[in-house]
């Protein structure tokens, strides 16, 4: 018997409360908040507008990376309540504890060491070593709470990200007051538009939101992959929190910190060797971890073989959020936006029937009979769902939701990809040229 | 097992936030430091400490740029930090005020003077009050350099050391300087 990468947890609800880490997690999640509000109130107080546009301003740059990762879990999207928990993990508790504590371990660096290796090495080896171990002490937060929600290595991959983003942006905010603290201005924004653009831009790819997820996949493995013994699946997770810890050392190392030479270029040069190793690291082990959740769940439909509920060019559709994307803007171009939400409503339920089919069958052998009815009322609602939405969609003049196979389709996404990259480096040369790389 | 596991992660958490800087408390943080050689502060800038200082390693960050040097002669804090600035004395000045306004309960009393190191270097000084302290502060610019002092504790205090320390100040020197 193999067991299956993919482990579907159950519906949670209300049992969410009577777990004893619930109350407990609680409890650190207000002291965090307590913590951080006093420091929000004192930022307030002194600089409003400040305050006010560094929160606004942070609080968007948050929206893409919540895109990114809504479109990355689009098969088993998490419940949005585990989901704002791990982000107030991440700007609540894990920023307060790593305030105090950076600093302390800075100060071990001034005192075992010397104050020379303090100031060149303390950002390096302080930071990364308290800011990642408190992130990751959020996922095995949720992990205690929702067992039952981390259901692949994917679902770590996402929680740990989240909670990343959580103390990315609230790092940022308080980050961004006190440059305008120490500008002596007043209630300037200029401060808080300059670290924008430095940790927003130039410092966002490649910051908390990656890292954790590097150590959420360690610990969705550990959790997940109850197919490999104990050791292995240890030895991974602390794998990927070393990996973590790693990628932020080297971002805040003192390495080319004069740059390789003078210019917006050679500053861009030092944040690519520095920086890029480890994204394309991250991405390729997301990569991994995407495909192998949409092998699973798509199976789970293909094994129905019925066209209704799926087709086989669906099937290739719904397994790719490229391809995913692709097919609702080919329904917008040949029917009109009400076939572009039409689409996105098919593909919601063909993922959310999947994720049914498969809790089912995972549970089917313990289940109570009360629950086997349950699941079942599932499933067969979900079908139910789907042909709705099949008949909507053939009432607009569209049999299936797919991509027409002419090739021009892929040429647009590279065409697309390439120029994402593009505008992606102008952003950066912008960015650099503002702050005076350039 | 449940509990078990809440319990170890708020231990974890606690760990953090209060373990370390209680073992950071726990070690000495001042170390004795010669008086009778310049001390390199950062960007270049050196300055003789007083007789009588320890150097607060919690405080003091050299640099090749930019850097802080905490002293500390008993209760009083000396503190002098470096960082790259292109503007005026004036400009650094009024900086340095409106970092000071900007905690709470802290004031700035009476105008500046023009002050000058042994080397010829021009500053301005003036004075500050905070709730149960004094201070007193001297900016200078240099070499792309402001030079920020500021000096802290109660007024008692600052009365015995603030001869030492404004000596010390004088001795600020940087790489561009003619002696």
């Amino acid at each position: 018997m193999t067991i299956a990468p993919v482990r579907p947890g159950g519906h949670e609800g209300e049992r969410l409360v009577r777990t004893p880490a619930f109350w407990v997690v609680l409890v650190l999640l207000i002291a965090g908040g307590v913590r951080i509000a006093v420091i929000g109130f004192r930022f307030g107080s002194a600089y409003p507008t400040a305050t006010l546009t560094a929160t606004v301003l942070f609080a968007l740059l948050a929206v893409p990376f919540w895109l990114f990762l809504a479109d990355l879990d689009f098969l088993e999207p998490e419940p949005v309540a585990m989901q704002a928990m791990a982000f107030a993990w991440g700007g609540l508790v894990a920023t307060s504890a790593s305030i105090p504590a950076s600093a302390a371990l800075e100060d071990l660096v001034a005192k075992l060491g010397s104050p020379g290796l303090a100031a060149d090495w303390g950002a390096a080896l302080a930071g990364p070593t308290v800011e990642e171990i408190a992130k990751t002490l959020g996922i095995v937060a949720i992990v205690l709470i929702a067992r039952a929600q981390i259901n692949s290595v994917l679902d770590g991959v996402v929680y740990g990200a989240v909670v990343g983003l959580g103390f990315q942006i609230v790092e940022d905010i308080v980050f961004a007051l006190g440059a305008v603290a120490l500008a002596g201005r007043g209630d300037s924004v200029q401060p808080v538009v300059a670290t924008f653009l430095l940790r927003g831009f130039l410092s966002g790819v490649w910051s908390h939101t990656l890292f954790g997820a590097l150590a959420g996949a360690g610990i969705g493995y550990l959790v997940v992959r109850k197919d490999k013994t104990r050791a292995v699946r240890v030895g991974v997770a602390l794998l990927a929190v070393v990996g973590s810890w790693c990628s932020h050392v080297l971002w805040n190392a003192p390495l080319f910190s004069d740059g390789l030479g003078n210019g917006g270029l050679a500053l861009l040069a030092v944040l690519v060797f520095k920086g890029l190793p480890p994204l394309l690291l991250i991405l390729l082990l997301v990569r991994a971890a995407h495909d192998r959740e949409a092998d699973y769940y798509t199976a789970q439909l293909a094994a129905l073989r019925d066209p209704e509920l799926i087709t086989d060019a669906e099937l290739e559709v719904l397994r790719s959020g490229p391809r995913r994307a692709e097919a609702r803007r080919h329904a917008r171009l040949r029917a009109g936006y009400r076939a572009h939400a039409a689409v996105r409503r098919l593909q919601r339920a063909q993922a959310r029937l999947a994720v049914e089919l498969s809790r089912a069958e995972s549970s089917a052998p313990a289940a109570r009979p009360e629950d086997v009815g349950t699941l079942e009322g599932s499933v067969a609602r979900w079908c139910s769902v789907v042909r709705e939405q099949r008949a909507v969609l053939a009432d607009l003049g569209l049999p299936e939701a797919t991509v027409p196979v002419d090739g021009q389709s892929a040429w647009r996404r590279r065409g697309e990809s390439v120029l994402a990259v593009v505008v992606a480096i102008a952003v950066l040369w912008v960015a650099l040229s503002a702050l005076g790389g350039a | 097992m449940n509990l078990f596991g809440a319990l170890a992660l708020a231990a974890a958490v606690a760990g953090l936030a209060f373990g370390l800087p209680a073992i950071d408390r726990a070690l000495p943080s001042q170390r004795p430091v010669r008086t009778d050689q310049p001390y390199a502060v950062g960007g270049g800038v050196t300055v003789l400490p007083p007789t009588g200082a320890t150097i607060d390693l919690t405080g003091t960050r050299p640099g090749d740029d930019q850097g802080t040097v905490l002293f500390r002669l008993g209760p009083v804090k000396y503190t002098v930090a470096v960082q790259p600035f292109d503007g005026t004395l004036a400009a650094a000045a009024d900086r340095l005020r409106r970092r000071i306004t900007g905690t709470p309960g802290y004031q700035v009393t009476g105008s500046q003077l023009a002050v000058e190191t042994v080397g010829g270097i021009a500053g301005l000084q003036g004075g500050y009050t905070a709730p149960g302290r004094g201070g007193r502060y001297s900016v200078f610019v240099a070499g792309g350099r402001a030079i920020e002092v500021t000096v802290s504790g109660a007024e008692l205090d600052l009365g015995r050391w603030l001869p030492a320390i404004e000596a010390s100040t004088r001795t600020l020197r940087y790489p561009g300087e003619q002696p």
